[in-house]
């Protein structure tokens, strides 16, 4: 996937600013820091225990560009947010990419998780991938509008599929945006069909 | 450059319209020059000819049909067959290396550059934008159409949500060309 735009850096809503790059391996504690100091409730919409240093550590080993683009957003040299796509690289659902995104409190309202989103669906369909899927538990509201406005619809609700801090179960929404119809257009304008002459 | 006359050939699907289009938009819009463009289609919309005839001029432009041209863009086999016969002597033809296996002989003076621009287009994720390749293939060869102009008619004339991924094409064809042609080429007019 091309990563060339970045760094780049990116103004929020209330005018601070954010430098948005691909994370690296040397990365890793300040990600670290990043994750053990969400809220526990904001935690939960995670899937992996990201405080856990074990699990980081085979993140970083993991990281690979083809198959996933984990992009931190940084403010004054510390890390205030975090988006990952993944993506198969084999079986049937290789044109698939999922988005994950996860933002410090401190920067949550400011529009810095819609930014990530956004571009993680642009490198998403940079590189081709034609459907793009993200998880939000019932009562994220805010996450799903933002990923509403990026095109993102609910497609499938699972039932009392996680618990929340209280431990009550709560509905998981799985939301998709297609985005093959972009390159449709593109391939419309490729045909070199004139109907009035066909 | 008082005129150049162009042709775009290939096969139907490959973009050889909007090649054309771009080309002529870039010089006429956005480059202030004048441009037209006539277009021919096969009797099918798929893997049939197709071609673009192109004329980008400082001046008015009275008679818009192109039979010999200065410049050849060529993305098929069969479109080199049929059209590099046509060139003028000195002209230029671009081609796409993988589909054009074997060219007709050049009129005298002419010269042949090639570029792989399906394989440029697959490693960049689509091989839809192939046509976008050879437009910058085009313009960083002869210069006959500005980075600015051409890099604007690619943003307008593609669909929203696929200008990235075009315009990265555009560059890599660009500067493909612009590395072949050094120190400069020249074009017939």
């Amino acid at each position: 996937m091309n990563l060339s735009c970045y760094p780049a850096k990116l103004a929020l809503r209330d005018g601070s600013t954010v430098t948005l790059r691909p994370m690296e391996a040397k990365d890793g504690l300040g990600v670290l820091d990043f994750f053990r100091a969400l809220p526990e409730e904001d935690r939960l919409f995670l899937r992996d225990n990201v405080t856990n240093a074990e699990w980081l550590d085979r993140f970083v080993r993991q990281i690979d560009f083809n198959a996933m683009v984990p992009l931190l957003a940084e403010h004054e040299g510390k890390v205030v947010g975090n988006a990952t796509l993944q993506r198969s690289l084999h079986g049937w659902s290789t044109h698939v990419g999922e988005l994950r995104v996860a933002v410090a409190r401190a920067f949550q309202h400011k529009g810095l998780g819609s930014l990530l989103a956004r571009e993680l669906v642009r490198i998403a369909v940079d590189a081709g991938l034609e459907k793009m899927v993200v998880s939000v538990m019932d009562n994220q509201i805010g996450a799903k509008r933002a990923f509403e406005k990026l095109g993102f619809r609910p497609e499938a609700v699972l039932k009392g599929h996680v618990k929340d801090t209280h431990g009550a179960k709560r509905d998981l929404v799985i939301m998709s945006n297609d985005v093959s119809h972009i390159w449709e257009a593109m391939a419309c304008l490729t045909r070199d069909y004139e109907p009035s002459l066909g | 450059m008082a005129k150049c006359e162009l042709r775009v050939g290939g096969l139907g699907g490959q973009g050889v319209i909007l090649c054309g289009m771009i080309i002529g938009k870039a010089a006429s819009i956005y480059d202030g020059k004048e441009a037209t463009l006539i277009q021919a289609f096969g009797p099918e919309a798929r893997g049939s000819a197709c071609s673009a005839q192109v004329t980008i001029s400082d001046e008015v432009i009275g008679y818009p049909y192109v039979k010999s041209p200065d410049l050849l863009i060529v993305m098929s086999i069969d479109a080199a067959a049929q059209f590099v016969p046509t060139l003028k002597p000195g002209g230029l033809v671009l081609y796409e290396t993988d589909m054009v296996s074997s060219m007709p002989p050049l009129p005298a003076g002419a010269r042949a550059l090639g570029i792989p621009a399906t394989r440029f287009a697959e490693e960049l994720g689509r091989r839809l934008v192939l046509n976008i390749v050879m437009v910058g293939f085009f313009a960083g060869v002869t210069g006959l159409v500005s980075w600015e102009a051409v890099e604007k008619a690619v943003r307008a004339s593609v669909p929203k949500g696929t200008e990235d991924l075009n315009l990265r094409a555009l560059r890599k064809g660009h500067d493909y060309g612009r590395e072949l042609a050094a120190p400069k080429a020249e074009v017939a007019a």
